[in-house]
């Protein structure tokens, strides 16, 4: 089905926190304010690399309105953090690591007293040798950043034995390609209100991805129970995987611990910039071989990860590109290896995609090269190559088997899209302005969803009929803008019966949801849905046999609707939830917990459940100025029942915004470990002109019967498909093959003909 | 941040109007006026993001144009219309938030004020502008999250909306 608003008819609604959206009455956490509220700033490293020998506080403390100037010395628990691995310093002791690199962290009674403070901090650093090469980090003699070195992990997958397999080959295609450190660039930037209580708890009002791993977190800094922490976590301005690992909540909880006044922060841009998450740049380098009919044969990889300074994801990242470099095709023999570096770059870690954006470039590049070696149409070449739906996995697991690998072939085989390539083809570029040239190119996988085998990834949720008459659902999920609200109404209306009014949801504060796992990984919706199926028969039961009792009726004549009880088949309202509500009896109240699915393999990351995509791009080049401009896309996600059509079409938009941005604009330069973008001047992200483009997204739902997983996630997909696409698109257009992103204008750029000689 | 550059200037009292209001605000002249907005007349839906003129996330209409309160100082405003997100619902909604909301224009929702903000200055002054001339109008507005696609139905809609009530 095409998703528009016009094929989702009365599915497609208005989202229930779009009013406060689009008034501006929406108070985001970074829009907080409250009485006695001082203002936390925090002083970062001059250098990518030092030794610090002092940091001396005195004069600032002098100020007049400084409030508090924390160092290393006054944290009272651990002074690291780090969702997988704690290895970055709360406050730097003795090395800084990277610019962002936290050192001191001060509250003021304003602003302008907090920025003064920062500057009458005297730090005496011995500048070291900064490591900002992956590669030659890994040589002998570089310094060493971190005890056990500077590789944060390696990964290895093989099957059978690719030199062997390279002799037996017609074509093999060697490729290196580059990818760039993208920015997540969310508009609301990393901040929040920390209020201590009377009581000696703290409250925190700062977005994340998941309240409990920040609780947890402050709690081991703050040597305080997680229990005398409350997470108060949504509505949050953009994530995108950026907000996952801690940013300032460590500051603004020991500010507020230390002065017992409530803290506001909020970061600007460039601190944003300098201290916040990026995509891990890959260089990724493929040796790929396929025999005189086409069939693939070998696959060598080698990916390196420029994980810069702390641990966070950036080993996770690795496995989940280790297996998206295998992705959805067969091949006899297989070496996969892969080694994420600690450098003194910026911080990299999880991004929309994570991992998957730079291994799919790189896979589906090759694709399209032996294709074109073998002169073979590169879609069909896909289909010879590609996975049956009873295959195992990329790391040979057992995977959630479905047929979405051929609907989605199919799919783009009949898109006209896709057709118009044949006839671009034959056309010559003679127009009135032969320095416009068109191509189209599409590009194909199989995208893991959920944190994969290895990885605790609890699910759950609860629903209980309020003393006020709401249905409550509660869940512990955040609501970053990609519509979960929307998501979590529109399933407790269609598949419960419930009316929008009847419906409270609660997520995003620790003190009142279950730990329902993190809102990443494409996952939260799936799992929400799956909570329902859970809950569905006890809840509803319970409902209806109280209202059966009450009106001395069958449960069996009595339906959940909105506004309350009717008839099986009366449209009459017989109880009105308020009603059944202030009846006596115990509290009605379900709630459910179990894990994401995994797959049955001792493969750490290994996936299970997958959402296959792919997208045909038509781009057209401007050879006198070496831009390229995306005019039309078509996309195509086989991910199950579309559960929130305006929520989907919105995640595949925006994501292959995103990675528009990646392919043809975005890159945060840095040179010896600083940051030459420092602001939205000079780091690009699409704006509405680069988005005029028609785009179309097909959403294919059919899985196979039995299948009781449900809808697939589709948070991220949108994002990783459309670089290899547009770099299929590019070689048609104008013959060259990009292998670095993003595709810079000097390298699409010609000299005209009227130039050439005569 | 740049506030410690202001707080050493002569005190001044801003007299403008501010959604329909009349206001006196005592500040210094050069202090910004995303500032006054959101932390003197605590109206936080104008927000902030880049602080550079760039992301379109604080504009406000100054007699009626859309400008980036991040670079507008306080005396540029003395006398003038200013008008926030928080001032364009009067009487229930206005159609373009009416359009964004039914479109799915907008997600996280950071951007959208100002977002609006510049679609209400692009309408009121051409109320059937062309794609290029809706391009040109809103590329000072950075929306991260929705890749536009809801925001040109949005646009289109809000225009062709209005044209169908006048």
């Amino acid at each position: 089905m095409l998703l528009n608003r016009a094929s989702s008819g009365g599915r497609w609604r208005v989202r229930p926190d779009g009013p406060g959206k689009v008034t501006g009455g929406l108070a985001y956490l970074t829009d907080m304010t409250t009485d006695q509220m001082l203002y936390g700033l925090v002083l970062r490293s001059e250098h990518p690399h030092a030794r610090i020998l002092s940091i001396h506080t005195d004069k600032a403390k002098k100020l007049p309105g400084v409030r508090a100037i924390l160092t290393y010395m006054d944290i009272p628990g651990l002074n690291a953090f780090g969702i997988a691995h704690p290895d970055q310093p709360v406050l730097c002791e003795e090395r800084a690591r990277y610019v962002g690199d936290a050192l001191a962290t001060v509250a003021a009674d304003t602003l302008a007293a907090a920025q003064q403070a920062l500057e009458l901090i005297e730090v005496d650093y011995e500048v070291l040798e900064v490591v900002d090469d992956p590669e030659r980090a890994l040589l002998p003699g570089a310094p060493q950043l971190h005890p056990g070195g500077n590789e944060l992990h390696r990964t290895v997958f093989s099957r059978g034995n690719v030199d062997q397999g390279f002799r037996d080959c017609a074509y093999i295609v060697e490729e290196t390609y580059y990818t760039p450190r993208q920015m997540h660039t969310y508009m609301e930037t990393e901040g929040g209100l920390f209020v201590p209580g009377e009581d000696g708890r703290l409250t925190v009002y700062s977005p994340t991805q998941h309240g409990f791993m920040d609780r947890m977190q402050l709690s081991r800094i703050l040597a305080k129970p997680q229990e005398e922490i409350r997470i108060v976590s949504s509505p949050i301005g953009g994530s995108f995987g950026g907000k996952d690992e801690l940013n300032v909540q460590p500051y603004g909880a020991l500010l507020a611990m230390q002065t017992g006044r409530p803290i506001k922060i909020h970061n600007s841009r460039w601190e944003s910039v300098r201290a916040g998450l990026k995509r891990h740049p890959m260089k990724i380098t493929m040796k790929t071989g396929i025999d005189a009919a086409g069939k693939l044969m070998a696959h060598q990889v080698s990916i390196i990860s420029d994980t810069g300074p702390y641990s966070t994801l950036g080993a996770e990242v690795l496995n989940f590109a280790t297996e998206h470099v295998i992705g959805p095709y067969q091949y006899e023999h297989l070496d996969v290896k892969g080694v994420s570096v600690f450098t003194n770059n910026g911080m990299s870690g999880e991004f929309r995609g994570f991992g998957g954006n730079q291994a799919i470039f790189a896979l589906e590049g090759q694709m399209d090269r032996l294709a074109e070696m073998a002169g073979m149409d590169p879609w069909v070449f896909r289909k010879l190559n590609m996975r049956q739906s009873d295959d195992l996995g990329p790391f040979d697991q057992p995977i959630a088997m479905t047929d979405g690998a051929k609907q989605v072939w199919e799919a783009i085989a009949k898109c006209p899209l896709w057709m118009e390539k044949q006839q671009l083809a034959r056309m010559s570029h003679s127009g009135d302005e032969p320095w416009i040239k068109t191509g189209i190119g599409a590009a194909f996988t199989m995208h893991g969803a959920g944190l994969g085998v290895g990885i605790p990834d609890p699910a759950g949720g609860r629903l209980a009929l309020a003393a006020d008459g709401k249905i409550e659902a509660v869940f512990g999920y955040e609501e970053f803008g990609q519509g979960l609200l929307a998501s979590l109404e529109q399933m407790l209306m269609e598949q419960f019966g419930f009316g929008a009014k009847d419906i409270r949801m609660i997520i995003g504060d620790t003190d009142v949801v279950p730990d329902s796992g993190s809102t990443t990984a494409s996952r939260a919706t799936a799992m929400m849905w799956k909570s329902l199926q859970k809950l569905k028969a006890p809840f509803s039961g319970q409902l209806l046999q109280r209202a059966a009792a009450i009106l001395n009726r069958r449960v069996e004549q009595l339906r959940l609707a909105e506004g309350g009880i009717k008839g099986r088949s009366e449209e009459a309202l017989l109880l009105s939830y308020k009603e059944l509500a202030a009846a006596a009896g115990e509290p009605i109240r379900c709630e459910t917990s179990f894990s994401f699915p995994t797959s049955s393999t001792e493969r750490v990351g290994a996936h299970y459940m997958y959402t296959y995509s792919a997208v045909v791009v038509k781009v057209e080049v401007n050879t006198l100025t070496g831009r390229a401009r995306v005019l039309q896309q078509y996309h195509v996600v086989a991910a199950g029942p579309v559960i929130n059509p305006q929520g989907y079409l919105g995640q595949i938009e925006g994501g292959s915004s995103m990675a528009l941005g990646f392919t043809l604009l975005e890159e945060s330069i840095m040179e010896k470990g600083h940051y030459i973008t420092r602001n939205l001047d000079s780091y690009l992200v699409p704006t509405i002109e680069d988005q005029r483009g028609l785009v179309e997204v097909e959403a294919i739902e059919q899985l196979p019967e039995g299948d009781d997983y449900g809808p697939r996630g589709i948070g991220e997909v949108g994002s990783v498909t459309l670089a290899p696409a547009i770099a299929a698109a590019i070689r048609q257009a104008s013959g060259k093959w990009a292998t670095k992103l993003p595709v810079e204008p000097s390298f699409l750029q010609e000299t005209p003909f009227f130039l050439g000689k005569g | 941040m740049s506030e410690e550059a202001v707080k050493s200037e002569t005190p001044y009292v801003l007299r403008c109007f501010v959604n329909g209001k009349e206001e006196s605000i005592h500040t210094t002249p050069a202090a910004r006026l995303l500032t006054i907005v959101r932390d003197e007349l605590s109206l936080t839906g104008t927000k902030r993001s880049c602080e550079i003129g760039r992301c379109g996330a604080c504009m406000v209409l100054i007699d009626g144009n859309a400008v980036n309160s991040c670079l507008t100082m306080a005396y540029q405003c003395s006398e003038k219309q200013i008008t926030t997100i928080e001032g364009l619902a009067v009487q229930g909604m206005d159609p373009i938030q009416q359009a964004f909301l039914e479109e799915g224009g907008f997600q996280c929702g950071y951007c959208t004020p100002g977002m609006i903000i510049s679609v209400k200055a692009l309408l009121d002054e051409n109320p059937d502008p062309t794609d290029d001339e809706i391009s040109e109008a809103l590329s000072g507005n950075i929306c991260r999250c929705t890749g536009y696609g809801g925001i040109w139905r949005a646009v289109k809609r809000a225009a062709e909306g209005r044209r169908q009530t006048t």
